[in-house]
C-alpha cells in the first residue's frame, strides 16, 4: 500500500509521544522506578522505536483501559499466517520461530473462552481449596529437607518445588517427575541466547515436551483425572485441536504454574527478611493481615511483568490513535506503581486498602490461575513464618534474574536460621505418598465431579 | 445499601469475597462473583467500600 503524506505527518502525530523503552536491559530493572516515574508523568502510552516499533502503556488507567478493550485488540499469534498474521503475547516475538502458539493466552474469543471455560473447574476458588493438605504436606517435606541444618535456599529448596508439584498433580501427570520439568522451565526465563547455556536449557526443554508428549498419549489412552485429560478430552466447534495446540496449552498452564509463584516467593520473603519488624507483625496478625500483604506483595513485585496484544482495528483509546496491525506492551508492573491508585507506590503497606493492582492482568485473559498463586504462596510463607521465624537471608548468595523484562524473579535466595527439629518424611517418600492419595481419591478431577477436601493421614 | 456485581465485567479476580465474605460468593465453577443479597448487611458497609474500590476490573458498584 502506498503511504501517503498524510499518513505520515499523522504517524508523526499520533506518535508524538516516544519513549525509548527497552525492558530487556539490566538497566531498566535498576532504574524501573525512575523510568516508570517518567513515562507516567510524561507518556502513559508511548510510542517506543525498539523491537520493530511498539507502543507501551504505563499509566494504570491506560493500561486499564487498553486491557479491558477486547473488541480492538488481538492476543492471536498466528503462526502458520492463516488469519492476520499477528504475533502474540512476546514483545520481541522469539527469535526462535516457535511451532507451538501460548495456548488460550495468544487465542481471542470465542475459541479463547471456550478453553478458559474446559479449564476453570479444576482452576476455581472452590478446586483450589480442595489442595491446600497436598500444597501444606509438600511444604512441610521441602521445609523438613533442610530445617536440621539451619540453612535453606528459598527459591532451589522450596519456591521452585511446591508450585511445580502441586501443578503437576493437578494436571495429572507423576509428580516424582517435577524436575523433568522445573529445570527447563525456570532456566528458560534468565538464560540468555547464544550461550553455551541456552543450548543445554533447549535439550532440556525437548525433553520435558517429549515428556509431556507421551503424558498426552498415555492419558488419552488410559485416561486419569486432571488438566491433561481436559485438554485432550475438549471439543471447540465439534472437533479436538491438533496436537500442536494441544501441547501449548498444556505448556501454558506449566509456564504459568511455575516460574511465577516461584519469583513471588522468593521476592516476598527476602522484603520479609530485609524488614523483620513487619514480618513479625505479618506472622503475628496473619489471621487479618496475610490476605491484604499477598495482594500487596503481588502489586509490588508483579511476578509477570507485562503482555503484548496487537491492535485489531483502528481505535482511539486512552487518548491515543491506534492502528490495526500495531503492537502494544501493557505493562502491568509499571501500572502496579502509578501514584493517582496507589498511594506512596515504591512503598510495601502490607494493609494497603483499594489495591487493585493489575499483577493478574486485567480484562477476559486475566489470570486463570491465580487461585493456585495465591494459595500457594500463602501456604509456603506461614509455614516459613512458623518455622523459620528468624531466617536471615544472605545477600552474598542472592542471584537476581539479570533482567526482569517477562519475570521479576531469582535464581538463588540462600538463608540461615536457627534449625529446628523435623516433622516428617523427607521429599522423596512424601511425594510418593501424595502420588498415592492423588490416585486413590482422585483429586485432580474438576470441582464438579468431586467436592471434598484431600484426606492426609499422618 | 445496596451492591451489585455487573457480571459482563467481572473476571473473577476473587478480591471482593475476600474482602466482604459474607456478601459476595464466588461461583464454584469459575470463581466469577455473584452477590448473595442485594441489600447490604448492616455493619458491612464499609468491607463492600472497601471491595469496590479493590475490584481491578471496577465491577462492583453500590447504591446508597
Ligand atoms: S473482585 Fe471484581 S472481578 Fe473479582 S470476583 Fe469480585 S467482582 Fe469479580
Amino acid at each position: 500500500m502506498p503511504v501517503s503524506t498524510e499518513d505520515v505527518v499523522n504517524d508523526d502525530e499520533r506518535k508524538s509521544n516516544r519513549y525509548h523503552f527497552d525492558r530487556h536491559t539490566p538497566e531498566y530493572r535498576r532504574k524501573f522506578e525512575e523510568i516508570t516515574e517518567e513515562m507516567q508523568g510524561r507518556c502513559p502510552v508511548a510510542w517506543s522505536d525498539t523491537y520493530g516499533g511498539h507502543w507501551v502503556a504505563s499509566g494504570h488507567r491506560e493500561v486499564f483501559d487498553l486491557a479491558r478493550s477486547a473488541e480492538y485488540l488481538s492476543n492471536d499469534n498466528d503462526l502458520k499466517g492463516e488469519r492476520r498474521g499477528y504475533k502474540g503475547i512476546s514483545i520481541p516475538t522469539p527469535e526462535r520461530m516457535s511451532t507451538v502458539r501460548g495456548g488460550f493466552l495468544e487465542m481471542d474469543p470465542p475459541e479463547q473462552r471456550y478453553w478458559r471455560q474446559a479449564l476453570n473447574p479444576y482452576l476455581s476458588p472452590a478446586a483450589v481449596s480442595r489442595w491446600i493438605p497436598v500444597i501444606d504436606e509438600v511444604t512441610r517435606a521441602c521445609l523438613d529437607e533442610r530445617i536440621e541444618s539451619g540453612r535453606i535456599d528459598f527459591v532451589d529448596d522450596l519456591a521452585n518445588i511446591v508450585p511445580a508439584v502441586l501443578t503437576l498433580a493437578m494436571m495429572g501427570i507423576p509428580v516424582k517427575d517435577w524436575t523433568v520439568y522445573n529445570e527447563p522451565v525456570h532456566a528458560a526465563v534468565y538464560t540468555r541466547p547464544n550461550t553455551p547455556e541456552a543450548v543445554r536449557v533447549a535439550q532440556l526443554h525437548q525433553e520435558m515436551g517429549r515428556h509431556l508428549y507421551g503424558q498426552m498419549a498415555e492419558i488419552r489412552a488410559n485416561p486419569r483425572p486432571g488438566l491433561v485429560n481436559a485438554v485432550v478430552t475438549t471439543e471447540i466447534n465439534g472437533q479436538i485441536a491438533d496436537d500442536m495446540e494441544l501441547l501449548g496449552i498444556l505448556s501454558l498452564i506449566i509456564g504459568g504454574g511455575f516460574d511465577t509463584t516461584t519469583a513471588l516467593t522468593a521476592r516476598s520473603l527476602e522484603w520479609l527478611s530485609d524488614n523483620p519488624a513487619e514480618r513479625e507483625h505479618l506472622s503475628r496478625e496473619r489471621d487479618t493481615l496475610l490476605n491484604p500483604a499477598t495482594e500487596e506483595f503481588l502489586r509490588f513485585f508483579t511476578p509477570a511483568v507485562g503482555d503484548g496484544r496487537t491492535i485489531s482495528a483502528d481505535c482511539e483509546i486512552a487518548g491515543t490513535r491506534f492502528k490495526e496491525g500495531e503492537r502494544l506492551w501493557l505493562s502491568w508492573a509499571m501500572a502496579n506503581r502509578d501514584p493517582s491508585v496507589f498511594p506512596d507506590p515504591n512503598k510495601v503497606d502490607l494493609a494497603r486498602k483499594g489495591n487493585r493492582h493489575a499483577s493478574f492482568g486485567l480484562g477476559i485473559h486475566r489470570c486463570i490461575g491465580s487461585n493456585v498463586a495465591r494459595t500457594v504462596f500463602k501456604r509456603m510463607v506461614v509455614q516459613v513464618l512458623d518455622r523459620m521465624p528468624d531466617y536471615k537471608c544472605d545477600p552474598e548468595g542472592t542471584v537476581h534474574y539479570d533482567t526482569v523484562g517477562v519475570i521479576n524473579g531469582m535464581r538463588h535466595l540462600p538463608a540461615t536460621f536457627t534449625p529446628g527439629p523435623r516433622l516428617g518424611a523427607g521429599l522423596e517418600e512424601t511425594l510418593e505418598k501424595v502420588q498415592q492419595i492423588c490416585d486413590e481419591q482422585r483429586l485432580a478431577e474438576p470441582v464438579t465431579v468431586r467436592k471434598a477436601q484431600a484426606k492426609i493421614s499422618g | 445499601m445496596k451492591v451489585r456485581v455487573d457480571s459482563e465485567r467481572c473476571q473473577g479476580h476473587t478480591l471482593c469475597a475476600m474482602i466482604a465474605p459474607e456478601v459476595f460468593r464466588l461461583r464454584e465453577i469459575d470463581g466469577h462473583s455473584e452477590v448473595i443479597d442485594e441489600e447490604v448487611p448492616a455493619g458491612q458497609e464499609t468491607q463492600v467500600i472497601e471491595a469496590v474500590n479493590s475490584c481491578p476490573e471496577r465491577a462492583i458498584s453500590t447504591i446508597d
